[in-house]
């Protein structure tokens, strides 16, 4: 950019204050304008468990629990959605299929536990000691994001030299190697192909505003805070808190990453998805613009990882490392719209809704718990051949086969509807819900 | 062993001696060729697939699964405890046509049906459909065997069990240990490597589908039916999965078992990567590199490397540096499966 030029956005700027200024509307108003699918989005999410407590209580609460996820699979469809848009800011947005993504979240994950567990303590001079389990979440979780980045660039160095299949397998090599290496590595654990729990702290992991005791909660099932506010009125369960500490992670990292999708560097990803060739001849260097999207692809699935460890306070090789947890992130991606960004997660809460649907999941609710009390018995043990009663059927098709279901789902989207589900909601409304939702529907109800 | 350990180099350099005894080498050479025999038969099919329709099918190794429940099952249903070697081997015949001649079916069936309307889409839907196959595929299997009270993580023993007496022995063969049922993998290996080469190049198909690898909508231009081939195409290389299959559930470090299909899988993409895409020539290279890497790396873990992880740990980094230093592969051209 020449000397000349820099005076001129400030002088844009100034134009558009005068503007806003001359409405006499304060400066937030455009910004919520801007958010108003946001804030909606976000009140809607928050609202979910006080409302899933009264349908449970309510008269209709066989059909509410069978129906409706449960909180606790809320919170994983939240820091395993934040990983499923990382990939797809990735993936999604250059166009390359970064196939090895479990390599960030798997880092991630074991980062907080070994330093929760204090295997990474080391004494730095003039600083001291660090990295002990006492060490804050929040720190962790930053730690877990730079090393997922620091990773990502190892990678992507390397990686981006190549497209296509050749890039979805060249990360896939990488991040199986490390599947790999960790589950053989015995420094993690004794038993490493069995994973690592957290063993070095008592207390959940803190998610909050670090150094300010009164502003931090735990995460955890069994670990967390349980919260009770004004007085009473309002008791949130240990799993509630969660949903709410981790959700305002998700949030603030999904409104980072869609900022710089919409921002100058997020359209040359889009170009470098589009047409790379002719991006690199305006003059755009993509190989940085490709690594730097990787690094903050990986910090994000870092920060995923670390959130994921956080809550189930242990992770093993298979659910942090191995390659079928980005397959799971893909699926996610596909269902809920590819190069959408808030998509995936869209995707992931519709496809824990139907596993969980339709695969009994511990103590949750289902299709299956809820044929066994509501179906009368006398059709239940009737016999189909062979001695199979209509029970067992069932319960043979409910109990576990969750991958099913979710397999049939994919090959379905993939074949009828492509775009995803907010890929296709977009493409009716004919722009992202933020510009072109609400004028949308008042074409639809008028 | 303890006071050895405190000289590393000396003990490296015993270890490194034994290695390179000429009875060490053959083992481990056999060894590797078996499981190129076994690499390429897996692989094959994916070559063949990925070579004429650009299409990764990631269902491959859910077909190599069902492949040896299938052939497992046929063996099980015709072998009992007092049947000599020879019926076992005519069993394993009989249960590798039956498994190649289903899977073929299932290949068919199932690219008229769900692979065929999204050819023209970019090949990352082709992929995301065939992964959701095996997902469904794999679900399918883990439900009957459950029903049958088979336990689908574990290896299947009983099909494990109709195997020849005469491929669990250890063989003398000009000196050199080998095991029986290496020398039996080596021998099919061949023998598909053989049969696959004799279709590609002896055949008015092999022609149509060398001719539609280089340019397909020429062949169609010229009156083949390309269609057709296609759907051939895809079916013999599921079936040519299946009958790999039937090989391994007689494999004690295989077996039948549901995870089979995703340990069939990642060698089988490394393989056809290392190769290059497309390229059968590549493909059955890219076997023996691998299957001899695997090898040495096997017998180092075994005298010496402490790391459990070792051979397969290797096996990725064949890949990485392969796709590193030449990423089209041994035999590949750099345009198949760019971006």
């Amino acid at each position: 950019m020449s000397g000349a030029d820099t005076g001129q956005p400030s002088d844009r700027t100034q134009t558009t204050e005068e503007i806003l200024a001359d409405d006499g509307t304060p400066w937030y108003s455009q910004y919520l304008r801007d958010h108003r699918v946001h804030v909606l989005t976000v009140l809607l999410l928050a609202a979910y468990p006080p409302v899933y407590a009264a349908l449970a209580g309510s008269p209709v609460s066989g059909e509410a629990i069978a129906l409706l996820p449960e909180v606790q699979t809320m919170v994983a469809v939240l820091y395993f959605g934040l990983f499923a848009m990382s990939f797809d800011f990735i993936s999604g947005y250059t166009g390359y299929l970064s196939f090895g993504h479990a390599a960030f979240y798997g880092t991630g994950a074991y980062l907080t536990v070994l330093i929760a567990n204090g295997k990474l303590v080391t004494t730095l001079p003039v600083v001291g000691t660090v990295l002990t389990p006492q060490t804050p979440f929040m720190l962790s979780l930053v730690l877990a994001g730079l090393a997922g980045a620091v990773l990502a660039l190892l990678i992507g160095s390397v990686s981006f030299r190549l497209s296509g299949v050749y890039f979805a397998m060249i990360t896939l090599g990488f991040s199986q190697v490390l599947y790999v290496f960790v589950r053989n590595w015995d420094f993690v654990s004794d038993a490493p192909r069995d994973g690592v729990a957290v063993t070095g702290r008592t207390t959940g992991f803190e998610i909050g505003v670090p150094a300010v005791d009164g502003l931090n909660v735990a995460v955890g099932v069994l670990l967390g805070d349980s919260v009770s506010l004004f007085g009473g009125a309002v008791e949130l369960s240990a799993t509630e808190v969660s949903f709410y500490a981790i959700g305002a992670v998700v949030l603030v990292s999904y409104l980072a990453m869609q900022r710089v999708v919409h921002s100058p560097f997020g359209r040359v990803m889009i170009a470098i998805r589009e047409n790379e060739e002719r991006a690199r001849a305006i003059g755009y260097d993509t190989y940085r613009y490709k690594l730097g999207a990787f690094a903050i692809s990986g910090f994000f699935a870092g920060v995923a990882g670390s959130l994921f460890a956080a809550f189930r306070q242990s992770v093993t090789p298979e659910n942090g490392f191995y390659f079928l947890v980005a397959g799971d992130a893909l699926l996610a991606s596909i269902i809920g719209g590819f190069g959408t960004l808030v998509g995936p997660l869209y995707g992931r809460l519709f496809e824990e809704s139907v596993q969980e649907f339709l695969s009994k999941s511990g103590s949750g609710g289902g299709l299956l718990p809820w044929l066994e009390a509501n179906v009368p018995s006398s059709v239940l043990q009737a016999e189909l051949f062979n001695g199979l009663t209509v029970a067992e059927a069932i319960d043979t098709f409910l109990n576990g086969h969750a991958e099913l279901y979710v397999g049939v789902m994919f090959v379905l989207f993939v074949l009828y509807v492509p775009n995803g589900l907010l890929g296709t909601v977009r493409d009716r409304a004919g722009g992202t819900l933020a510009k072109a939702g609400i004028p949308a529907l008042r074409r639809w109800f008028r | 062993m303890s006071t050895l350990a405190t000289l590393p180099t000396l003990l490296f350099l015993d270890t490194l001696f034994e290695f390179l005894r000429p009875s060490t080498l053959a083992g481990v050479a056999v060894e590797g060729l078996s499981l190129a025999a076994l690499y390429v038969m897996i692989t094959a099919g994916l070559s063949l697939i990925f070579g004429l329709m650009g299409v990764l099918n990631f269902a491959h190794g859910a077909v190599t699964m069902l492949g040896a429940y299938l052939g497992g099952l046929v063996t099980v249903l015709l072998v009992g405890g007092a049947t000599g070697d020879p019926v076992r081997f005519l069993a394993f015949f009989v249960a590798t046509l039956v498994a190649f001649g289903a899977l073929a079916a299932l290949g068919g069936g199932m690219e008229i049906a769900l692979v065929r309307p999204i050819y023209d889409r970019p090949p990352l839907y082709q992929i995301l459909l065939t992964f959701g196959v095996t997902l469904i595929l794999e679900e399918l299997a883990r439900i009957v065997l459950l029903f049958y009270g088979i336990q689908p993580i574990s290896d299947w023993q009983d099909a494990l069990a109709t195997r020849p007496a005469v491929l669990g022995e250890g063989l003398g063969v000009a000196g050199v240990a080998v095991d029986g049922l290496e020398l039996f993998q080596i021998l099919f290996g061949i023998l598909t490597v053989v049969g696959v080469w004799a279709f590609l190049t002896r055949t008015r198909y092999g022609l149509y589908v060398r001719a539609g690898s280089e340019d397909d909508e020429m062949l169609a231009a010229l009156g083949v039916d390309v269609r057709q081939v296609f759907t051939v195409v895809f079916a013999l290389g599921t079936g040519v999965a299946g009958a790999a299959g039937v090989l391994l559930a007689w494999d004690p470090s295989w077996a039948a078992s549901v995870p089979l299909a995703a340990e069939t899988l990642l060698p089988a993409f490394v393989v056809v990567i290392v190769g290059g895409l497309g390229t059968f020539r590549g493909t059955v290279a890219a076997a023996l590199l691998v299957g001899v890497t695997d090898a040495i790396m096997k017998w180092w873990f075994q005298n010496y490397v402490e790391f459990t992880g070792l051979p397969e740990i290797t096996v990725f980094l064949v890949l990485v540096i392969m796709l590193i230093v030449r990423p089209q592969g041994l035999y590949g051209v750099s345009e198949v499966g760019g971006h």
